[in-house]
């Protein structure tokens, strides 16, 4: 029992981080669903995670109250960009998203009231692990009744022919806007979560190589279904401690087993289809029903 | 103050310009977002710095090994990654996202091979001198920058314009199938501008490495982003492009620095990129591609 | 009956194992390794190793060998924690020293804190860290501490009457050399003519250091780290600006001469080391880094090696019980009252003072040189 103690007080904060990452692969798998390559999500996670963390520190409001800000704060952000920035498609959304990012983590270093490059530090210790687990678990509920309604089934006309999904009478701009809304709503989740374990943000942690990072572990588990994603994130997140022996080579392997499942694994790990599509294979192999 | 910020400006967008140079062409022809051009300047850069202090050899070796190099990596980068994406018809980000394995491999391993601290070229062969004119300086270095941005950009029009392959490579960005079926061998021509794109990738990793006299694994990382922007600005793809949206990002981040306050040269940098994506999303020189209901 | 040798081979095995164990002080080593602090981390590593090596060749500590667990914490916060959680809680060491970035010690610290267990940072420099709790140390002068010093000596020796100033905006380290020179010529009253800034990374400053020269400064006061002072400096003469600089805590290193070994002449800088201070306890130390890693140290080194000292000197006053927890808090307890002559000079802690009515960790009490660039070179300013 002693052990199980100890192993939890030295690897909590690593299972917390894989819940953390699994939400933020679900929030741009969101906007995936829809056909957005948006590289915003981490500066949502930034205005969430600041958002919250002033509250605490300032205002001390309660922690349910200041994660719902958390959520609502990026939202109301993502709406307000989202109207001029959606109608870009393709890479141009990317670099778009990429300029938005890149400004307002700009804009958060050089304002003082959120400390400017050094950061809010002592943010109290407020996330329980059944935070997570429960805003996850909620989140996972929600996309997958979202994938069979009529919401998702929009989104998913949209992803594969707009002008088509157009003309069968879908309003192709409020979509697009609510897919990118919603992802921006649980990656501002992800980041006051994630403030009030860490003890302290700074504006380095929500740029360009983090929306880099989430894209990564998003196509790496594949987005077939939700399981990929937090997959994907749970791999990215426990590989840097699986592999502490690696020492300095550890980031090398990481870009290589990107490159390897892009090029072997296009579909990410995690395919439906393709499992489907072994395990039938097997059955019939074995003779039984095709 | 102004002519020197202008100056200044002029040599800053140089920097850009020459370091677009390379992604846009990579764009252009293959339409892949290459982000490992940062890691194949950066190691340009290190070629050259290795091989003038350990064998030292003078500048002009430094730069053709650092084109040798960077130019075997780049067709390297094709042949093992990009080529295979391109038989499967991989859509557009996902060669991008290979790259960024690639960039992080890269990086890794130039700070296992060279160390992580900032390496100096040899002082003696850096070139000394420069012109003053009245209370406006600028460095023989500089103006070399100036001069080569803007040589390569002429040539490399040149060629894309008046030779054989340079018509090939426009009928290639027009349409690769077509190209094909009037017997352009396609794949080849991809190799080559891999590689031709990266060695410019190197040539610029030596002289902007040499211009500000520091060599560091992360040094391609701040320069790919302002890529990316300089490349929106002036369209993907489009070589005149990767000049003038060098030359305006560069006026518009100094004169920024200068006139409002220095704080904010990136966020104009990354504002003008998010406006211009929003009012003409080519960019200056690209071309408004009509869609096809 | 064949049972009864294997079980006593066991215990035996089992207790010759723990005796030679329960003799190794493990002390546990989190710092930046690879990713961009590591420019920092590995001299810091290299430091501590040193020094852990010649206290273990001349026989330990008490007889006791120091064994240092050493982890990458990679400059980044999260890793930090579990960095910090691994060692206290898998490892089981007696005190941590690091992490590297103070961004990093405002994670782990209160991880360690709320262990019992001492965390020593020896580059962390942000204002706040030892506010964390009474289990965080550092003997890394605070930058409060040297600048005032600098300041009053360069603007007596230059006359100076009004300054310009550039710092690097995005690193908590040098905004927060900023804040303190801000405050500093406040309280001695000198104007500043512009205040410009640039972002780490950044290798063309000459749009600022033109906006500079434009307010006719009498100096330059300049908050970065060695490379990119380095590189400021340099093209501010390629610009023709003349004003001699004031630097902070970065510019100690002689990585500042690299591009240059004339654009620095008459710099002044105040810091806890230079690698031309001549007492024995420093040229020994210079020369053991030097023939052990081929290389100069720089400040980051000097202060692990000191640190590494520093512990020792508490350690050796501490009868080791093996109950883990009694020997964590007798460091906590030993360690303010530890003052050495060590590479970087004369040293003793100072607890920092209670913050919301909590006690708070300890600083570094040390009075900072005031060196001038000379040729190349650091010379200690004498007054003339």
């Amino acid at each position: 029992m002693g052990s199980l103690a100890d192993f939890w007080a030295t690897y909590s904060t690593l299972v917390f981080t894989v819940g953390i990452h699994a939400l933020l692969a679900l929030s741009l798998w969101l906007t995936l669903s829809c056909g957005l390559l948006s590289l915003a999500n981490a500066a949502f996670m930034g205005i969430g995670a600041y958002t919250a963390a002033l509250l605490t520190l300032h205002l001390h409001w309660p922690f349910p109250a200041v994660l719902a800000a958390g959520a609502v704060a990026p939202a109301v952000v993502a709406l307000v960009i989202g109207a001029p920035t959606l109608r870009l498609s393709g890479v141009y959304l990317a670099m778009a998203t990429l300029a938005f990012g890149e400004m307002t983590r700009i804009l958060i270093l050089n304002l003082d009231i959120t400390g400017g490059p050094e950061g809010l530090n002592g943010i109290p210790l407020a996330t329980a692990w059944w935070h997570i687990a429960l805003i996850l678990a909620g989140a996972g509920y929600a996309l997958a009744r979202l994938r069979r309604s009529r919401l998702g089934r929009a989104f998913e006309a949209i992803r594969e022919d707009e002008v088509a999904a157009r003309l069968m009478g879908i309003h192709v701009e409020g979509h697009k806007l609510a897919a990118f809304t919603l992802g921006a709503i649980l990656a501002g989740l992800a980041g006051a979560l994630n403030a009030h374990f860490t003890f302290f943000i700074s504006p380095r942690e929500y740029g360009f190589e983090n929306a880099v990072d989430i894209l990564t572990m998003t196509i790496l588990g594949g987005t077939s279904s939700l399981i990929g994603p937090v997959l994907g994130a749970s791999i990215l997140a426990l590989l840097p401690e699986l592999m502490r022996f690696l020492h300095a080579y550890r980031l090398a392997v990481n870009g290589l087993i990107l490159i390897v499942v892009v090029l072997f694994l296009p579909t990410g790990l995690w395919d439906s289809r393709r499992l489907r599509q072994m395990l039938s294979d097997r059955r019939s192999r074995r003779g039984g029903k095709p | 103050m102004l002519e020197q910020q202008l100056i200044n400006a002029l040599t800053l967008g140089s920097v850009y310009a020459l370091f677009a140079l390379g992604f846009t062409l990579v764009f252009g022809v293959l339409e892949v977002i290459n982000l490992s051009h940062g890691a194949v300047f950066m190691l340009g850069s290190y070629t050259a710095v290795t091989v003038m202090t350990r064998f030292k050899a003078p500048l002009s070796i430094g730069i053709l090994a650092a084109l040798l190099v960077s130019g075997l990596i780049g067709l390297a980068i094709d042949a093992l990654i990009l080529r295979r994406l391109r038989a499967r018809h991989a859509p557009h980000l996902i060669p991008m996202i290979a790259t960024i394995g690639v960039t992080t491999v890269l990086t890794s391993a130039a700070q296992g091979l060279f160390g992580v601290e900032v390496q100096r070229f040899p002082t003696e062969v850096l070139p000394t001198g420069e012109f003053v004119f009245g209370e406006v300086h600028l460095r023989t270095l500089e103006l070399g920058i100036v001069g080569v941005a803007f040589l390569l950009m002429g040539l490399l029009f040149l060629v894309m314009r008046h030779t054989r392959q340079g018509r090939a490579l426009r009928a290639i960005a027009e349409s690769p199938k077509a190209a094909a079926l009037l017997g352009i061998n396609v794949e080849g021509l991809f190799m080559l501008t891999s590689f031709v794109a990266a060695a410019l990738g190197g040539v610029a990793g030596v002289l902007i490495g040499l211009n500000f006299n520091a060599v560091t694994p992360m040094m391609g990382q701040p320069i790919l982003h302002k890529g990316i922007a300089v490349v929106i600005l002036g369209g993907m793809g489009d070589i005149r492009g990767a000049l003038f949206g060098g030359l305006f990002l560069g006026f518009a981040e100094v004169l920024s620095k200068a006139y409002l306050s220095s704080q904010m040269g990136d966020a104009v940098a990354f504002g003008l990129l998010f406006l211009i994506l929003l009012v003409r999303p080519v960019g200056l020189f690209g071309r408004v591609l009509e869609r096809k209901a | 009956m064949n049972r009864v040798p294997k079980h006593l081979s066991l215990a035996l095995v089992g207790l010759l194992a723990g005796t030679a164990l329960a003799g190794d002080l493990k002390i546990g080593l989190a710092e930046a390794l690879t990713g961009g602090a590591a420019q920092y981390g590995v001299p810091i590593r290299n430091g501590f190793q040193l020094a852990a090596d010649e206290i273990n060749a001349k026989g330990g500590i008490n007889g006791n060998k120091i064994v240092l667990v050493i982890e990458d914490e990679q400059g980044k916060k999260e890793e930090a924690i579990n960095v910090f959680k691994k060692l206290i809680f898998q490892d089981k060491v007696l005190m941590i020293f690091g992490p590297t970035l103070s961004n990093s010690m405002f994670a782990a610290g209160p991880v360690a804190n709320a262990a019992k267990v001492v965390a020593f940072g020896t580059s962390n420099t942000a204002n706040g860290i030892t506010d964390v709790g009474p289990y965080i140390f550092r003997n890394s002068v605070m930058e409060s501490d040297v600048l005032p010093v600098t300041v009053s000596t360069a603007v007596k020796h230059y006359k100076i009457k009004k300054v310009a100033v550039i710092y690097g905006n995005d690193d908590a380290f040098t905004k927060s050399g900023y804040d303190v020179f801000k405050k500093v010529l406040e309280d001695q009253k000198i104007p500043v003519t512009t205040t410009e800034t640039y972002v780490k990374g950044d290798v063309d400053f000459k749009a600022q250091l033109t906006k500079i020269k434009a307010t006719n400064p009498d100096a330059v006061i300049c908050s970065g780290l060695a490379e990119e002072a380095a590189s400021i400096m340099v093209q501010a003469r390629g610009l023709g600006l003349k004003a001699p600089f004031i630097g902070g805590n970065g510019f100690n290193s002689p990585k500042l001469f690299e591009v240059s070994k004339t654009a620095g002449e008459g710099t002044f800088v105040g810091s806890p080391w230079a690698n031309t201070n001549p007492t024995p306890a420093n040229q020994n130390f210079v020369a053991a880094y030097r023939q052990k890693y081929g290389s100069e140290p720089n400040q980051f080194a000097a202060q692990a090696y000191d640190a590494m000292n520093i512990a020792t000197a508490a350690l050796k006053t501490i009868k080791m019980t093996g109950n883990l927890a009694a020997d964590r808090q007798a460091i906590q307890e030993a360690l303010p009252k530890v003052s050495i002559a060590g590479a970087t000079g004369l040293f003793k802690f100072r607890q920092a003072a209670p913050k919301d009515g909590k006690p708070s960790g300890y600083d570094a009490d040390q009075k900072p040189f005031i060196y001038v660039i000379r040729d190349g070179k650091f010379v200690l300013f004498t007054g003339k």
